[in-house]
């Protein structure tokens, strides 16, 4: 398809009060082109999302489409103009079906003014099949997966005309599959000349997905980057300043054995859509050292940690598993803390903490039994230990009474790390341990875990991020499909890495997708 | 970009923080205050505050406030219990039953009727936790059975109790609970109930328990990685539901000596009433138990103004309704304004 320019933004900016949330920026998008946003929290792309998508005027700049000036006062002018968001929060009703959803508010009626249901259906099956859908018009949105829904709403933009579709974190919620499948879905809007603009917080899907990538920062874009641009440079772009420089450094000689697991499996006690149980796995952790693990999305990082904490995993591990050099069956998470494990979620504000509580009140979650001797509080003596998680985990502002939910991400990861670590664990299980948290809450923890480890404590991580990985790991060990592939020590390149994540067998069908 | 919540001591928050956190004491001021104002005089004093009054004030919220309490936990951890009207109504009649047809001491009377008011509530936590039926639709069910079983249990009639020795009649000890303490001021009903609501208060903020209920309420995923017994919690918020029902009903049936099958509808509306006039957030997660209690004391008092002002009966309905709405109006409003800050 050729490069005919569909949109362009010339030097937006937006201030709200005293925030400068748009500082001139400038962004444009070819027909049939999926152009990649990234950026941190609070860099500004939700906000030039909004301007595009008519929900916040610009204080100046011009937007155009197809090179006439675009004025975009409402969300319906961008409608009008065939401009459709799709937020992370699906606006489908869950009660309604497929055909109800796709035409809600432009319902087609009969001549008696009623709703024409057979009509609705055949076009929505229409749209449905445009969008490389195959779901029943007539289910239940509620009956849906969250992948299935996705499509759904994709459908339903082009049920409105879409010529631009905005795609924000689609894959936040999916497994690898549903995943898959939505990025064949977005190729063929793309070859049919629809304009695409997918923002992202994974690097990993960067080079899957994008024809282009634009960074943004502080209101700014920060640069565009190839799409098979190494992490590194793409993390760069998103810091502002030499990534390997917030790393302090790897540690020292290793200890004792803290975890080994040869040939473990793990068996589910109900087998789980999108859940890659850990088929083949070893590996070890020792006192001191840091460990990584990396792999593709819908590998079995996430599985394999929660099953080894007893967590939302219900099933039995075969092979042999050695905690502390003792043999260890995983199996609740009682018996996990007991051996001196703790875990810290890919999903903060799901299982980390909870949200309307104090600071306070969650430090102390998981360690209360041994704070409350015979079953009471012990006030003080909570405060003390409170007080010094505060302070060891550098939570700011430092008030035990502050509601988690008015912290910034980065405080909130810090009280969850400062939980976990009140119970003076002896391995730590961390999944993406710095998702959504800003780059000095970033450097703050990369530099508490190194300093852990430095005291003896050992540190299994799984990160989708490799620069973090290389920059923070004493050795990183990759997985594929549920199996650990390879084991790498220090000082391997992302190269190295991401082709062993993908691997012979699976590099044809992942290709072909 | 980070949103940092304002620090501690800053002047111009604090008037509004401090509503924030005694707004249900501040509402029961409010009706006290009230009460004061638009009270009938008689012989140049105020009715309202003649020690016969606010001993049937503090009468009258002794049963009501005593399902709170438990109620109070339930909706802390997240449930709700429909159930408690119908389990007072059960307990009283099961009472009643013992101490009058059976013959049946205090001694046996009294725990076995406790025992099975907290086995009827522990049941309901098991079938709406193991089965996963909403406990909406489990204690709605128990509303149902609990009133069922009282009706066989009183063999759908209404018993009288009646004190004295021999068979027929009840120990006269029972009577003690229709009973005003300290000169006739004090009813010991309100004395049963001031009890239940310290052991309550310290439950819920002293102990690793109530904790453990506030985790479970706020965030169970969260709470069950912390290692938290969260089905255990579940379960054991409807058992103390249960028994404070179980306590309820024995109360009713010494204040007004019967069982009657059909005592206490309607009281499971008045207790979440209470609760959530206090503050207590129905989706879980937070509360209080100091404001279940004023909630309960504000309900009654209200009640008894319209009373004394003859107000009549369908309009101290509608007046009680009105100020549900605007005491939990202007908590959610003052709270979401100060939590968003």
């Amino acid at each position: 398809m050729d490069k005919t320019l569909l949109l362009e933004l010339v030097g937006i900016e937006k201030r709200f009060g005293g925030v400068h949330a748009l500082r001139g920026v400038d962004l444009d998008l070819n027909a049939g082109e999926v152009h990649v946003l990234l950026g941190e929290n609070g860099a500004g792309k939700s906000t030039l999302m909004s301007v595009l998508s008519g929900v916040i005027t610009p204080d100046s700049g011009t937007l155009r489409l197809d090179g006439h000036p675009l004025r975009l006062q409402s969300p319906r002018d961008a409608q009008e103009a065939g401009i459709v968001m799709i937020p992370q929060e699906l606006d489908l009703v869950p009660g309604l079906d497929i055909a109800a959803n796709l035409f809600l508010g432009h319902e087609r009626r009969s001549a008696l003014r009623t709703l024409d249901g057979p009509r609705m259906r055949r076009e929505a099956d229409g749209l449905l099949a445009r969008a490389g859908v195959r779901l029943q018009a007539t289910r239940l949105v509620s009956s849906l997966r969250m992948g299935e829904r996705q499509l759904v709403a994709i459908a339903k933009a082009l049920a409105a005309e879409a010529r631009i579709l905005i795609l924000d974190e689609p894959t936040a919620a999916l497994s690898a599959a549903e995943a898959e499948h939505l990025f064949g879905v977005v190729r063929e809007l793309r070859a049919r000349g629809v304009g695409i603009i997918y923002i992202s917080h994974r690097l990993e899907e960067v080079g899957r997905i994008g024809d282009r990538v634009t960074v943004m920062r502080d209101g700014r874009v920060a640069g565009q980057a190839a799409p098979d641009a190494p992490q590194a440079e793409l993390v760069r772009l998103l810091v502002g300043r030499d990534f390997s420089a917030l790393f302090p450094g790897h540690g020292g000689a290793a200890g004792e054995m803290l975890l080994s697991l040869s040939h473990a499996r793990f068996i589910p006690a109900v087998p789980r859509a999108g859940w890659q149980a850990p088929r083949d796995v070893s590996l070890s952790v020792r006192a001191g050292e840091i460990v990584g693990l990396s792999g593709l999305m819908g590998a079995g990082r996430t599985e394999l940690l929660s099953a080894l904490f007893g967590f939302e995993a219900a099933g039995r591990w075969e092979g042999d598993i050695e905690v502390g050099g003792r043999p260890f069956r995983p199996g609740t998470v009682d018996a996990a803390r007991q051996a001196g494990l703790a875990y810290v979620t890919d999903d903060r504000r799901g299982s980390g903490f909870v949200a309307g509580h104090t600071v306070a009140r969650n430090i102390v979650m998981s360690t209360l039994r041994r704070m409350t001797p015979h079953g009471l509080v012990a006030t003080a003596a909570e405060r003390r230990q409170v007080a010094a998680a505060l302070e060891r985990s550098d939570v700011r502002p430092r008030r035990p009474e502050a509601k988690v939910i008015n912290l910034s991400g980065g405080n909130q990861q810090k009280v969850v790390f400062a939980k976990e670590l009140l119970s003076a664990p002896r391995l730590l299980l961390l999944d993406e341990p710095t998702r959504g948290v800003d780059v000095g809450a970033k450097a703050e923890i990369y530099r508490q875990l190194r300093v852990l480890a430095a005291q003896g404590l050992g540190v299994l991580v799984a990160s989708s991020e490799l620069p973090e990985l290389i920059g923070l790991c004493d050795r990183i060990v990759v997985m594929q499909d549920g199996v650990t592939v390879a084991a790498f020590a220090a000082g391997v390149d992302e190269e190295t890495l991401r082709r062993h994540s993908i691997g012979d067998a699976t590099a044809t069908t992942r290709g072909a997708a | 970009m980070s949103t940092v919540a304002p620090p501690p001591g800053r002047p111009g928050l604090r008037p509004l923080a401090l509503l924030v956190r005694f707004q249900s004491l501040l509402g029961l001021v409010l009706v006290l205050l009230g009460g004061v104002l638009f009270s009938p005089h008689r012989h140049g004093r105020i009715l309202f505050l003649a020690a016969d009054n606010v001993a049937n004030i503090v009468r009258s919220i002794s049963e009501t406030g005593i399902l709170a309490l438990g109620m109070t936990f339930v909706i802390i951890a997240g449930g709700i219990d429909l159930s408690v009207g119908a389990v007072l109504g059960l307990s009283s009649v099961l009472t009643a039953a013992l101490l009058v047809n059976d013959g049946w001491g205090l001694a046996g009377t009294l725990p076995l009727v406790l025992l099975v008011a907290t086995l009827f509530g522990l049941l309901q936590g098991v079938l709406s936790t193991r089965l996963r039926i909403q406990a909406f639709i489990v204690t709605l069910a128990g509303l149902q059975a609990a009133r069922g079983l009282a009706l066989i249990a009183s063999d759908n009639n209404f018993i009288n109790i009646t004190y004295g020795d021999g068979p027929g009649r009840a120990p006269p000890g029972f009577a003690l609970l229709g009973e005003r303490l300290f000169g006739d001021t004090f009813p010991v009903a309100t004395l049963v109930f001031v009890i239940l609501a310290i052991l309550a208060a310290f439950l819920l903020n002293r102990t690793r328990y109530g904790r453990y209920v506030f985790a479970v309420g706020g965030n169970e995923r969260a709470a069950r990685l912390s290692g938290i017994p969260v089905q255990w919690i579940r379960i054991s918020v409807y058992g103390l539901s249960g028994l404070c029902a179980g306590v309820a009903g024995i109360v009713h049936a010494g204040q007004f000596s019967f069982g009657s099958p059909n005592d206490g509808a309607g009281y499971e509306l008045n207790a979440i009433a209470a609760v959530v006039i206090g503050g207590t957030d129905l989706f879980g997660g937070a509360g209080s138990m100091i404001g279940t209690i004023a909630g309960a004391v504000m309900l009654g008092a209200l009640a008894n103004i319209l009373q004394l002002n003859d107000v009549s009966a369908a309009m101290q309905l509608l007046a009680t309704g009105a100020i549900i709405v605007i005491a939990a109006g202007l908590q959610t409003v003052v709270g979401r304004d100060a939590s968003s800050r």
